[in-house]
């Protein structure tokens, strides 16, 4: 028999609350829990990269821009639809994410963290002086989304409620299969990933576009949510949002990922008037949890939960 | 226009070559990017701001002061995001400075940014520009170059010649080695930390009367830095400041003759295009990749 607070019975439950949330919380929790599912989807995507194929990439927050944009973009210059728009936009920006993979077929470590890092730069720079096509550093207004009878908040909600919900099942299903396995592999030791007949270049590619994918469909929904999009959102600090919530959570845990988001998410709310204060909070909570608790919260999960273990745990530090 | 463009490009790129020494110096010791050296840098800024302008002291005691203070930033950067972290991955060691550089810059915001967006900081020389032989010259950014250039010779000096400096070489060429030799490695890495720092903070006390001060200035900075020490191959100090000077001239003359927006983007493509194409730079040793 399962245990009582196994996996499956605390999703069946976390998911039913989450469906019938919309009738107990009131619009603004309903608000910050769409927030959070967003960064539930980033942060899965984003572990997937990190935690599981140990890519160190800053290109993340770029990419949710990207989507973003995409998505508002065509709405607003072209005038599709968002059903057409977000779907196209979030290709467009999984291809990015593949683009971003080239160098790191050649580069790794450091070097990779340096040119993510000039591109994350780069793309904030486009979105600032590119004032024909993105509208500069004032954003734009996106046109409100519409589902017919069902209130736009609400019909968002469960848009969002049902990707997240998708695109975690996705990422538990890979981590679990061989091409999860692939990853841990190259993250390990790519010296032996290739001793095993891992093609580094296809699983790193995969491992990209897969968290290029989850960042476009979170910026997609973003830019509907907030029905506006401007740089600011996509800078350096949202980076460092992503990092905690993923380290917070667990390197390499799906579900600590989906922990983290949700927990962060809170701590940014409570703190959004506060630029100051919220860069120190998650600046310090990041290095908090490096040095003290370097598997994160989800690890204290797992020892004291039977039926919690999770395959593919981050390797014990090199002696 | 290809003068004045020149001038000011070395002005500017004697100060990334200074920011890419202090990445490069705690580099070679410890095989670390300092990923919160832009905001050691703008802490040094907002210091010798808050000497020189707030306290009214005299601009070489400021910088004095402010590249003091930076050195015990530097001591703290390396106790609390380097040494409890020397056997942990890669990752967690870019992470901790990632979020060691966010404290940093929160706090500069939550301390100084109640001053105003951009800060001024007063110049150093009042005289106007001169004009020799149809060359324009800003006497300010003169006093800047040739701040940065002493900056780096005392560096390149303590390195050669003296004790420490030696004991430092020894220790990034071998740390086992070094210390079987009876060189302290723990106390080097602490130094090259608070050297690397203090480097930092001096560009940031130079260049303070070109640009202005804000809590923002690091990370940009940071990439401009990495772009210099990537061209001139991580891990060299010559080749930082050559990279720092070519980074210097090649975004000042793509802002002068492309268009002004390439002052900002110059140094990302650089970066781009040299990992791409040749990820050793210039003076880079050749990749070996350890099993």
């Amino acid at each position: 028999m399962a245990p009582l607070a196994g996996r499956r019975n605390v999703f069946g439950l976390a998911a039913l609350a989450l469906a019938a949330l919309p009738a107990l919380a009131n619009p603004y929790i309903l608000y910050v829990t769409n927030i959070a599912l967003i960064y539930v989807i980033l942060a899965v995507g984003l572990n997937l990269l990190l935690g599981y194929a140990g890519q160190f990439a800053f290109a993340n927050a770029a990419l949710f821009g990207i989507g973003a944009y995409a998505t508002g973009l065509l709405q607003v210059k072209l005038g599709l639809s968002f059903w057409i728009a977000f779907p196209v936009a979030v290709l467009f920006t999984t291809l990015v994410g593949v683009v971003v993979a080239l160098p790191a077929l050649r580069l790794s470590g450091l070097y990779l963290a340096l040119v993510t890092l000039a591109f994350a730069q780069f793309t904030q720079w486009l979105m600032l002086n590119w004032e024909r096509v993105t509208f500069g550093a004032g954003g734009f207004r996106v046109p409100a989304l519409t589902f017919g009878p069902v209130a736009p908040a609400l019909g968002l909600y469960y848009v969002t409620l049902l990707l997240a919900g998708l695109l975690v099942a996705v990422a538990w299903n890979t981590v679990r299969s061989g091409i999860g396995r692939a990853l841990v592999a190259v993250r390990d030791s790519e010296v032996a990933a290739e001793a095993l007949a891992v093609d580094l270049a296809r699983y790193k590619t995969i491992a990209f576009s897969l968290s290029a994918l989850y960042a476009g469909v979170a910026g997609g929904l973003y830019s509907a949510i907030l029905s506006f999009v401007a740089p600011e959102g996509f800078d350096l600090f949202q980076m460092v949002v992503q990092f905690s919530m993923v380290v917070v959570g667990g390197l390499g845990s799906v579900w600590g990922s989906v922990l983290g988001a949700g927990l962060l998410v809170g701590l940014q709310e409570a703190l959004r008037a506060f630029k100051g204060a919220q860069e120190i909070a998650f600046g310090l909570l990041l290095m908090a949890c490096i040095i003290f608790l370097p598997d994160g919260l989800i690890s204290l999960v797992k020892r004291r939960v039977p039926g919690w273990e999770e395959p593919l745990r981050a390797p014990d530090p090199p002696a | 226009m290809l003068p004045y463009l020149v001038v000011s490009g070395l002005t500017t790129g004697s100060l990334y070559a200074l920011v890419a020494m202090g990445l490069v110096i705690v580099y070679k010791a410890t095989t670390v990017v300092n990923f919160a050296h832009g905001e050691l840098f703008m802490v040094g800024g907002f210091l010798a701001y808050t000497f020189h302008v707030l306290l009214k002291l005299g601009y070489v005691v400021s910088l004095v002061l402010a590249v003091v203070a930076a050195l015990l930033l530097g001591l703290v950067t390396e106790r609390v995001a380097y040494r409890p972290l020397t056997r942990a991955p890669a990752i967690s060691l870019v992470l901790a400075a990632v979020g060691f550089s966010f404290v940093l810059k929160g706090a500069a915001r939550q301390i100084w940014g109640g001053l105003g967006d951009y800060i001024p900081f007063p110049p150093l020389v009042a005289t106007p520009a001169i004009t020799l032989g149809g060359l324009i010259l800003v006497p300010q950014q003169l006093v800047v170059l040739a701040g940065a250039l002493i900056c780096m010779g005392l560096f390149m000096v303590f390195f050669t010649s003296t004790r420490a400096g030696k004991m430092l070489q020894a220790t990034a060429e071998n740390a086992k080695a070094a210390r079987l030799a009876g060189i302290r490695v723990d106390r080097v890495y602490a130094f090259t930390w608070a050297a690397g720092a203090a480097t930092g903070a001096a560009a940031a006390v130079l260049m303070a009367p070109l640009t202005f001060v804000y809590p923002d200035v690091g990370s940009p900075l940071l990439v401009k830095a990495f772009a210099a020490a990537v061209l001139g191959g991580f891990g060299s100090l010559p080749g930082a400041v050559l990279g720092g000077f070519s980074i210097g001239l090649i975004e000042n003359l793509a802002g002068g003759y492309i268009h002004t927006s390439f002052t900002d983007i110059s140094a990302f493509l650089v970066i781009m295009v040299v990992l791409v194409v040749r990820p050793t730079g210039f003076f880079g040793p050749r990749a070996v990749r350890r099993i």
